[in-house]
């Protein structure tokens, strides 16, 4: 695919921002449209299959994941502001369909179109600047599912976009890398290790000061700030578009349901 | 010995709430780990020398009855009398045997997995052989009557304090608060049982098969005293643990020795080609290598072949989250962590060990820690779904999955779920996150809120906002 000329992408929501933070979702759209990608929403996607596959329950999986596949438009980008998600697709699918061909090469093809969305800005937009309004200081979590491998391109498009807010102050916290005891169905499986984990990770975000911690994973941010909201730390979780869009108002009082 | 790894999680409960413990483990495992991480970022060719050795443990793997056949081969030649031990009962056998045949009253031991594997002081046991572990680590765990924590250090999870403790309840010390008394007094111990043992007892970090030489890596020299100074050496070692050729050998100490303790060589390098010859100044009169396979073989002919891969340096369970939390304790055999998450269901069976795979939160530190590039992660996920074909999983677990996709496969069906879901969390909490929800994510909810569906989600929004349009 050619940059150069208009670029479309397809919002890939994952199902936990639309269910859960759709101004995440919003934020993302925002961020693309100010760089002139033209944005649309398949509405027919789901989820990508990964609570099935991490749980081992690859037939339900599969299933699911096919139905991803059969979501998106022919060409054109998929952009996600989930890391995980962007990851499911990238080695997750390939291990999905080994044994079925046909399918893994158009899974196989759907991943080379699908980039998580500061990857997709620094990558294939060749932002360095998001042009973000936001104000204050921000510490980040690098989730552990941010895809690495293939599409390693620029060292950490998190970091290079965060930087370069005039308003933003990035503090680093100890142990960014650390998993912060999501995991999903290890975090329900496993709640007392797994928020042993968090507490660790919630301590290293506050001795930063930062007024804000950003993340660029949908499960890092419900458990981050699922902590943060049961305690009232003086820290606020945001996903890292939010920051890079400049945090949207959150808009529930819009129109009848 | 016998696995203990369907107790994972009340032993992780129990590790949890040990004050104690988990001063121990932030430490031990924070320190450890740091010393790796710098040994590694400070080492320019890690990222070439990981592929090197990946590549040539690889290779060594898919050819491994040949090379098996040259070290067996030349290790005789030069004197050494090689046993093959197809599972632990048999391997116990062999060691009883030995031990019998060649008058042994008294054995030291250094730290081996491979001898945990088989329960071998069970056989010397039987054999009526006394047997000390020489391991300071192994020593003082073995003392405390706890199983090992760590591969490479089986005292891990002690404080010194603790150590302190069992020096003066079963040995009669006057405590002390300091590493340098503490090992003084275990030292004093050992080296007694050093001049009078009959035997030593190692495992073996590599075999190199062009030359039948074994090769013992330590940083505390036991593990050389005890096979240099008795009458007799026995060696338990995995049948994986062979490489071709000297040659080999540096590009593994570099790795090994950087991954598990952060130097940047071993303390120790001891080689043993054959027993002492003529003219030789110290050594082992008698040389006995026991090469176990307990599953190895079956393990090699399948998907997770490059498991064998490992090279036993520790560096996934100082990178592991969760290893950090819990300790070795929960997982219940003689591999913990990560490489133990892989191994225990391999070697003892994965309804056994169906807990293991799942204790994971698959971030992946372990893969990317691995100096030999273990797919760890990976397997994790594949062993997740094997206990769904090898009948292992709840049906609760496989009801759930079915669910899921049925409500995953039509985004209206989804979208009326999520009203539904929101309209409830609304009367639940009015909108606020919720602070308590109902079995099975009870747990999620102890110290953690969970966000309540959208009043709008976003494809709704969407819809609202701009129209049908997509
Ligand atoms: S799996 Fe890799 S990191 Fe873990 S002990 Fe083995 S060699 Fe070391």
């Amino acid at each position: 695919m050619d940059p150069k000329g208009p670029v479309s992408a397809s919002l890939f929501f994952s199902c936990s921002a639309d269910a859960f933070a759709p101004d995440v979702c919003f934020a993302a759209t925002e961020l693309l449209e100010r760089f002139g990608v033209k944005v649309g929403a398949p509405l027919s996607q789901t989820c990508c299959g990964q609570p099935a596959f991490f749980t081992g329950n690859r037939k339900e999986a599969r299933a699911v994941a096919r139905k991803l596949l059969r979501s998106f438009p022919d060409d054109g980008y998929i952009v996600t502001p989930s890391g995980s998600c962007a990851a499911m697709v990238h080695d997750g699918f390939p291990v999905l369909f080994r044994d079925e061909p046909r399918t893994l090469a158009a899974a196989r093809a759907f991943a080379e179109r699908t980039y998580e969305l500061s990857r997709f800005l620094v990558d294939v937009l060749g932002v360095t600047d998001p042009k973000s309004p936001f104000t204050g200081t921000v510490t980040y979590h690098e989730s552990c599912r941010l895809p690495k491998g293939p599409k390693a391109g620029a060292a950490d498009p998190p970091r290079t976009l965060l930087r370069s807010i005039p308003g933003v102050a990035l503090v680093e916290m100890e142990e960014a890398g650390r998993c912060c005891g999501f995991g999903g169905v290890f975090s329900v499986r496993h709640p007392q290790i797994s928020c042993a984990m968090t507490e660790r990770k919630i301590e290293r975000i506050l001795a930063t000061g930062a007024e804000y911690v950003a993340t660029a994973d949908m499960g890092c941010l419900l458990n981050i700030g699922g902590m943060i909201s049961r305690y009232g730390y003086p820290v606020k979780a945001l996903h890292l578009a939010q920051v890079l869009a400049g945090a949207p108002r959150v808009e529930e009082e819009e129109g009848p349901p | 010995m016998e696995p203990d790894s369907r107790a994972f999680e009340r032993n992780a409960l129990k590790a949890l709430s040990d004050k104690e413990l988990q001063d121990a483990l932030e430490n031990a495992v924070g320190r450890i780990e740091a010393r790796r991480a710098a040994a590694v970022a400070s080492f320019d060719g890690f990222e070439a020398a990981r592929e090197r050795a990946s590549g040539l443990r690889r290779e060594t793997l898919s050819r491994l009855g040949d090379h098996l056949a040259r070290f067996i081969e030349e290790a005789e030649k030069r004197g050494a009398v090689v046993h093959v031990a197809r599972d632990a009962a048999q391997a116990r056998g062999i060691v009883a045997r030995v031990a019998r045949e060649e008058g042994v009253a008294l054995a030291v031991r250094s730290k081996s997995t491979a001898a945990e594997e088989i329960s071998l002081d069970d056989a010397l046991r039987e054999a009526g052989v006394e047997e000390v572990e020489t391991d300071l680590g192994g020593y003082v765990a073995r003392l405390a009557g706890e199983p090992p924590s760590h591969i490479l250090s089986s005292a891990f999870h002690m404080t010194r304090e603790a150590v302190s403790r069992v020096f003066e309840g079963k040995l009669g010390e006057p405590p002390a608060a300091d590493a340098a008394t503490l090992s003084a007094i275990a030292r004093k111990r050992l080296e007694e049982s050093f001049s009078r043992a009959g035997m030593g007892v190692s495992g073996a970090n590599f075999l190199v098969a062009e030359t039948g030489s074994v090769v013992l890596l330590s940083n505390d020299g036991n593990a050389r005293a005890g096979a240099l100074l008795p009458r007799v050496h026995l060696v338990v070692a995995g049948i994986e643990k062979v490489v071709p050729r000297m040659a080999d050998l540096p590009v593994f100490l570099r790795l090994l020795s950087r991954s598990a303790s952060g130097q940047p060589l071993p303390s120790y390098v001891s080689i043993l080609t054959g027993p002492r010859r003529d003219g030789d100044a110290e050594g082992p009169q008698r040389l006995h290598v026991l090469l176990i396979d307990c599953g190895r073989s079956a393990i090699l002919e399948g998907k997770y072949r490059d498991a064998l891969k490992c090279i036993r340096c520790g560096a996934c369970l100082s990178a592991c989250p969760v290893y950090g939390c819990v300790g070795g304790r929960p997982y219940g055999w003689v591999y913990p962590g990560p490489i133990g998450a892989v191994l225990t269901p391999l070697l003892a069976g994965l309804s056994e060990a169906a807990a293991l795979p799942d204790a994971s939160t698959l971030c992946g530190a372990c893969s990317d820690a691995c100096p030999v590039k273990v797919p760890l992660s990976a397997f994790l996920l594949e062993l997740r779904s094997d206990t769904r074909f090898q009948g292992l999983k709840a049906p609760a677990e496989i009801a759930w999955a079915k669910g899921y996709a049925s409500v995953m496969k039509r985004a209206g069906v989804l979208e009326a779920l999520e009203r539904i879901l929101g309209e409830l969390s609304r009367l639940v909490s009015k909108g606020h996150p919720l602070s308590g929800m109902p079995y099975p994510f009870a747990g999620w909810t102890e110290r953690r809120d969970f966000p309540s569906v959208a009043r709008r989600p976003f494809r709704k929004l969407w819809k609202i906002r701009r129209g049908a349009r997509e």
